[in-house]
């Protein structure tokens, strides 16, 4: 018993020590991998500096015809910094992007849209009603506000719209309902809901990471997803190079791309 | 000792030092979080065999297989629970029909080798779940992709969700459809249905939702895959075409997540 009890004591400093070691290792990689996404921003930074200021010409003229909506993704934080949005609105409109959809998660934006259509020259909300007036020769961007509710919680409206329908319907008592649902219906019922009204082509994602944070799914399928970074630290010229690049892609199958900014 | 002994014993020497070192590497990853449930997006199959030269239809995504099976076994030894492969799209139907053909061939191959494995007691600890429209898929490979969920279906560890004839919008169909049914099956209750009730008739509810999403090939889409699931996902792409899918990719992709884990969980939370 009395040779067990050093061994054991032994034993388990040894293995704290593995640990500590492990754990410093661990941290000795992150930094640098933090190390390389410095360096690699720096490069981005420049290379965006370059291009705003028009010095790589194939960036100076885009061929929009391809990219008949594009929809950026704010996060929730960077949502409450409305300049920032308010400015990059002013820079597609610019660039000459017609359409634009708006998201953010929690739907800040929607609460703001009033102040950011009066803001931003040329805007009007989609669905255009009209109203506006317009000075000749102003870039005009339609803007739709869009926020999470309009992702799940809109199918599942469009899902009860179709189960109304069919319950309504006269239907065989072992009917599977492979008439009623189907993807041109639900299409329809999101349509009614008003969310399959715009499917964006690029969806730029500003943010600290890659995702699309809830971006209405049905929306999002062919999307071409592009990580911008921070909304804080924005560039016109990564900005430019982001839509330059998507309208040089190639799809297989599908329509549309998505530009994903995070903030 | 003859010179093809001893290359033999040298190669699995190196094999075993090779194996020492990623255990090693995992080891050290292990220290930070890993991912509860890793997706892949299986891009590049046909670019590599163009790439390669390689001949036949299928040859592309037989060293895709290969890329699987390695993957599998990277995942499993860093003790990821859940990855979903996206095998078969829905829109892949729309291939030349020869080349379908070859897919579904190969597949039915593979989930063959793959029972007479779980028979052997080679795939102890992975249980593999089909997911998808399977009534769209020829029966002998429906009926072997069933017999395949069945043998492993007591397997602990890793659970692997093959995506056979998936797609998003397929999906949410079909779960739209299923919960509609069930609702008016179901005498009890209002008749109007939750997220909840739509969620639980998805073709992937098995497993949770992703926490990385992995695209191979260098395109910057989700083509049509999770992307009801993937809100709170970090969606890495590489340019490595998915044959060349490899361990340092893997070991990349873990460190972003790594990085970005704090932000995803909050982001969650106030979800």
């Amino acid at each position: 018993m009395d040779m067990n009890e050093p061994m054991l004591l032994l034993s388990s400093w040894v293995g704290q020590i593995g640990d500590v070691g492990l754990d410093l290792l661990w941290r000795f990689i992150h930094l640098v991998v933090s190390l390389c996404h410095v360096v690699s921003g720096i490069f981005e930074a420049i290379e965006s500096y370059v291009i705003s200021l028009g010095l790589i010409q194939k960036y100076n003229s885009i061929d929009f015809e391809k990219l008949r909506c594009l929809a950026v993704v704010v996060d929730i934080e960077v949502a409450r910094d409305i300049s920032k949005v308010i400015e990059l609105l002013q820079w597609l409109a610019t660039i000459g992007v017609k359409q634009v959809g708006l998201f953010d998660s929690q739907g800040l934006l929607k609460k703001s849209k009033d102040m950011i259509l009066e803001i931003v020259p040329g805007s009007v909300l989609l669905p255009d009603t009209g109203e506006k007036n317009f000075s000749p020769g102003q870039n005009r961007i339609a803007i739709e506000f869009i926020s999470s509710s309009d992702n799940k919680e809109a199918v599942v409206k469009a899902a009860n719209i179709l189960l109304e329908k069919y319950l309504k319907s006269s239907h065989p008592e072992n009917d599977k309902g492979e008439d009623f649902f189907t993807e041109s219906h639900l299409n329809e019922a999101l349509t009614v809901v008003g969310d399959n009204v715009h499917v964006p082509d690029l969806l730029l994602v500003y943010g600290p990471v890659r995702s699309h944070l809830g971006f209405p799914a049905w929306r999002l399928r062919y999307a071409e997803i592009v990580h911008m970074g921070s909304l804080k630290y924005m560039r016109y010229g990564s900005l430019l190079k982001a839509i330059y690049k998507f309208t040089g892609v190639r799809q297989n199958y599908g329509k549309s791309f998505i530009f994903h900014y995070y903030t | 000792m003859n010179t093809r002994d001893e290359v033999g014993e040298f190669t699995q020497i190196f094999i075993a030092l090779m194996g020492l070192m990623r255990r090693f590497i995992f080891r050290i990853l292990c220290v930070g979080p890993i991912p509860n449930h890793i997706s892949f997006i299986m891009d590049g199959n046909r670019r590599f065999a163009k790439k390669h030269k390689l001949k036949g239809l299928d040859a592309g995504h037989r060293a895709g297989f290969v890329s699987v099976t390695y993957i599998l076994q990277y995942c499993k030894e860093i003790g990821v629970p859940y990855v979903t492969i996206y095998a078969f799209a829905v829109d892949n139907f729309r291939r030349e029909a020869q080349e379908v053909k070859c897919m579904m061939d190969l597949m039915l191959e593979k989930v063959e080798l793959s029972i007479d494995q779980a028979n052997s007691g080679y795939l102890k600890g992975v249980r593999v779940i089909f997911a998808g429209d399977m009534n769209s898929i020829n029966e002998p490979l429906r009926v072997a992709a069933q017999r395949l969920m069945e043998v492993t279906k007591d397997n602990r560890g890793l659970t692997v969700v093959v995506c056979v004839a998936y797609s998003t919008s397929h999906e949410i169909v079909h779960a739209v459809r299923e919960s509609c049914l069930r609702k008016c099956d179901n005498g009890d209750g209002p008749l109007v249905l939750e997220v909840s009730d739509v969620e639980e008739c998805m073709y992937t509810t098995i497993a949770p939702d992703p926490d990385l999403l992995i695209r191979t090939g260098g395109r910057n889409r989700l083509s049509n895959f999770m992307t009801w699931q993937t809100s709170g996902s970090l969606l890495h792409t590489t340019a490595a075409l998915w044959p060349e899918l490899g361990l340092w990719h893997m070991v990349w992709a873990i460190l972003k997540f790594q990085r970005m884990q704090n932000y995803l969980q909050k982001k969650q939370k106030l979800d």
